[in-house]
């Protein structure tokens, strides 16, 4: 007969090496995770120097200027246009008499629902 | 483990007996003791063989069971960067210039490659630029190693990957890429197959780029091409052979865009005619014509033989030797200073000198390092061609640029120490930290220099330099029209018009410098093909275009503070004057 303390042995035994099987797997598991992964990032890195190099080849200054020229409204900025923020002058405030604000585009006299109306019938035949 | 004390199921043994693998006999006495004392160290042994394994069972749960999160393995094999030869060249603001990409070229084993013929078909719809015959001819081939075709696209790797032919493999091979093609052929230069620097700052910086550092350059690629385009419509206009320009920064003596006309494509540099590789920028050295009278008017001002208020008489041509000095815009009488400066006056300037004397001279010229070769980043170095004697005739000539030559690299970093108060900053390609920015040498006094940037201004709102007026940059300059030197005489036809500005020339920051090798008038230019007429406009087009990407703002050229900066004192009226008796 068997004694209890064997069987409990015995049973430790078989589940200490099940359990050192089970870690040795997993961390072979995690080696190729671990290659991979740094096969990956060599990869992405290298992925990444080639796109600098596609996207440092397409921003060819003499591209986008044909490409501005051919798609795009777009022209320098004259000088007169330039001008620095505190050479503008301030906004007039309502309550000085002295200074008239300035003369914006005048609101609709009527509310837009109305205009839009109006606008449709002069459409219509 | 043990028996003892239980009762036994043979009836028939003794009660006393125990068996005794080693003693059959009952032991009696000290051999009893013996064996007493084994059993004890056995089952001592066997308990700690126990604890042992109870402690092993013990970390394998936890391992399994209890550990989680991240473990320090992974740190301990950090991924290398992936190690490429040769450094990446950059420009000020970080753009890509020139980098070393691995390519796949493709080969074959013909004797694995099991249907040359669809494998022939398949390759030639997926390589289009592939010759079918060819490809077939040497995949039947008994060979056992045939190329197919050099640095493949990553696209075409990936095709021919998926076919999965055996007998197809890849080389990986570096190679030298400059993406910005032509644009800075004359700054990157290029590489030999092997990888070695040839020319251009791949030679000049070869010792730290093969050791794989990134070098950034002064240049700004933008400016770069504002210049390329200027140049390139003034050579167009004049149907001009070549061009060059330099932008650089007056104190800091960086450059920020070096262009030579014409270029080259520094990824097929075997493409290139010489001339095309040839920079005029650094490596050619000219006789410069009249912009050299700003360096003859400093020297004759920093001397003190002359003040602004001085005159020379400009009425009649010099005759000296077998030469004649005469004037392009002759004005016929006494000039001051500053008009001998504004109509470019060579019967003036030559005076001027004449009044300082040529070891004046020399030492000035010495000091803004123009007679010898500067040091640089490009090994495309020019030096000057100075006169081996210095005589009376070399001394009139050099007044208004002619008998010596320089290069354009030289008159840009002259040119800067005559504006910028008077230091002389080394020229660079290569962009200065925040933290350490260089010291210049003073090689002129302050005044002096506050002096000239009146005399440069006055050119452009006054004198010939007109047409590289930029309104709201306040642009001070100097143009400049040699005759080039063909055999032993000058040729009047075929011209170096130059033009050198400076913006905003009351407080310098920019130089501009373009010069046209030989234009050709048109109808639009009434026939002139002179600095003002062919480099002056391309100037006035740099600096407009490239003030807001600088961040320069425009000013109003007639407020009092930027007149009161830039017009030179009106001289005292002649006579006694009153206050002082």
């Amino acid at each position: 007969m068997i004694r209890l303390g064997s069987v409990l042995w015995m049973f430790l035994a078989g589940l200490s090496g099940y359990a050192m099987f089970q870690v040795k797997y997993e961390v072979a598991q995690l080696d190729d995770q671990l290659v991979r992964i740094h096969r990956e990032t060599a990869a992405n890195q290298e992925s990444i120097h080639v796109l600098r190099a596609e996207w440092a080849f397409l921003t060819q200054p003499k591209r986008l200027d044909d490409l501005s020229k051919r798609y795009l409204a777009l022209s320098p900025i004259g000088t007169a246009k330039l001008g620095a923020l505190d050479a503008t002058p301030m906004r007039a405030v309502k309550s000085d008499p002295e200074v008239t604000p300035m003369q914006g585009p005048t609101p609709p006299t009527k509310p837009a629902p109305a205009r839009l109306a109006e606008l449709s019938s002069q459409v219509q035949p | 483990m043990s028996a003892s004390g239980k009762p036994d199921d043979n009836p028939c043994q003794p009660r006393h007996f125990k068996p005794n693998l080693c003693a059959p006999a009952p032991a009696e006495g000290p051999a009893r003791d013996s064996l007493e004392t084994s059993h004890a160290r056995i089952v001592v042994a066997a308990a700690l063989f126990c604890l042992a394994f109870l402690v092993i069972a013990a970390r394998l749960v936890e391992v399994i069971g209890f550990q989680h999160g991240e473990t320090r393995l992974a740190h301990l094999h950090p991924v290398d960067k992936i190690a490429r030869g040769r450094g990446d060249i950059l420009d000020r603001n970080g753009v890509l210039l020139a980098t070393t990409l691995d390519t796949p070229s493709l080969y074959a084993n013909p004797k694995q490659v099991p249907n040359p013929r669809q494998t022939t078909a398949d390759l030639a719809r997926m390589i289009p630029d592939l010759d079918a015959k060819e490809i077939y001819a040497k995949l039947t081939s008994d060979k056992s190693f045939v190329w197919i075709k050099r640095q493949l696209t990553p696209r075409e790797e990936l095709e021919v990957n998926r076919l999965g032919v055996p007998g197809l493999q890849f080389e990986r091979e570096e190679r030298r890429v400059y993406p910005k093609g032509n644009l800075l052929a004359h700054v990157t230069g290029f590489t030999g197959i092997d990888g070695k620097g040839l020319s251009g700052v791949e030679r000049g910086l070869d010792d730290t780029l093969r050791l794989g550092q990134t070098e950034i350059l002064s240049i700004d690629s933008r400016l770069q091409f504002i210049l390329h385009d200027e140049i390139q419509r003034q050579m167009d206009q004049f149907s001009a052979i070549g061009g060059m320009g330099i932008v650089m920064d007056v104190r800091t003596g960086e450059v920020l865009a070096l262009e030579s006309l014409p270029d080259f494509d520094p990824n097929n540099p075997g493409a290139a005619p010489r001339d095309a590789v040839f920079n005029r920028v650094t490596l050619g050295t000219y006789e410069m014509g009249s912009t050299f009278k700003i360096f003859n008017t400093a020297m004759v001002l920093e001397s003190g033989v002359a003040n602004l208020a001085s005159k020379f008489d400009a009425t009649n041509p010099i005759q000296i030797g077998r030469y004649t000095i005469h004037d392009d815009h002759p004005q016929r009488r006494w000039l001051t200073v500053p008009e001998v400066f504004q109509y470019s006056s060579n019967i003036g300037a030559a005076k001027m000198a004449l009044a300082a004397g040529i070891d004046r001279q020399e030492d000035f010229l010495g000091r803004l390092g123009l007679l010898r070769a500067p040091k640089f980043e490009l090994p495309e170095i020019g030096a000057p061609l100075v006169p081996s004697h210095w005589a009376t005739v070399n001394l009139m000539t050099i007044a208004f640029g002619h008998g010596m030559s320089v290069s354009p690299l030289q008159m840009a970093t002259g040119v800067s120490a005559v504006v910028n108060g008077g230091k002389l900053y080394p020229p660079t390609l290569v962009k200065h930290d925040a933290a350490n920015m260089p010291v210049g040498q003073q090689v002129m006094s302050a005044e002096i220099s506050a002096q000239m940037r009146k005399l440069l201004r006055l050119v452009v709102t006054s004198g010939t330099g007109k047409f590289a007026e930029a309104q709201g940059y306040v642009v001070g300059g100097k143009t400049g029209t040699a005759e080039k030197v063909s055999g032993h005489h000058y040729d009047t036809k075929e011209l170096l018009s130059s033009f050198i500005g400076v913006f905003p020339i009351n407080d310098p920051r920019y130089l501009v410098m373009i010069s046209i090798d030989e234009p050709h008038g048109n109808h639009a230019s009434y026939g002139f093909a002179t600095g003002g007429w062919a480099a002056a406009p391309g100037v006035g087009h740099v600096v407009e275009r490239m003030a807001p990407l600088v961040g320069i703002h425009p000013v109003d050229e007639n407020s009092s503070e930027i007149k009161q900066a830039l017009t030179i004192d009106a001289p005292a009226p002649e006579g006694r004057k009153l206050a002082a008796e």
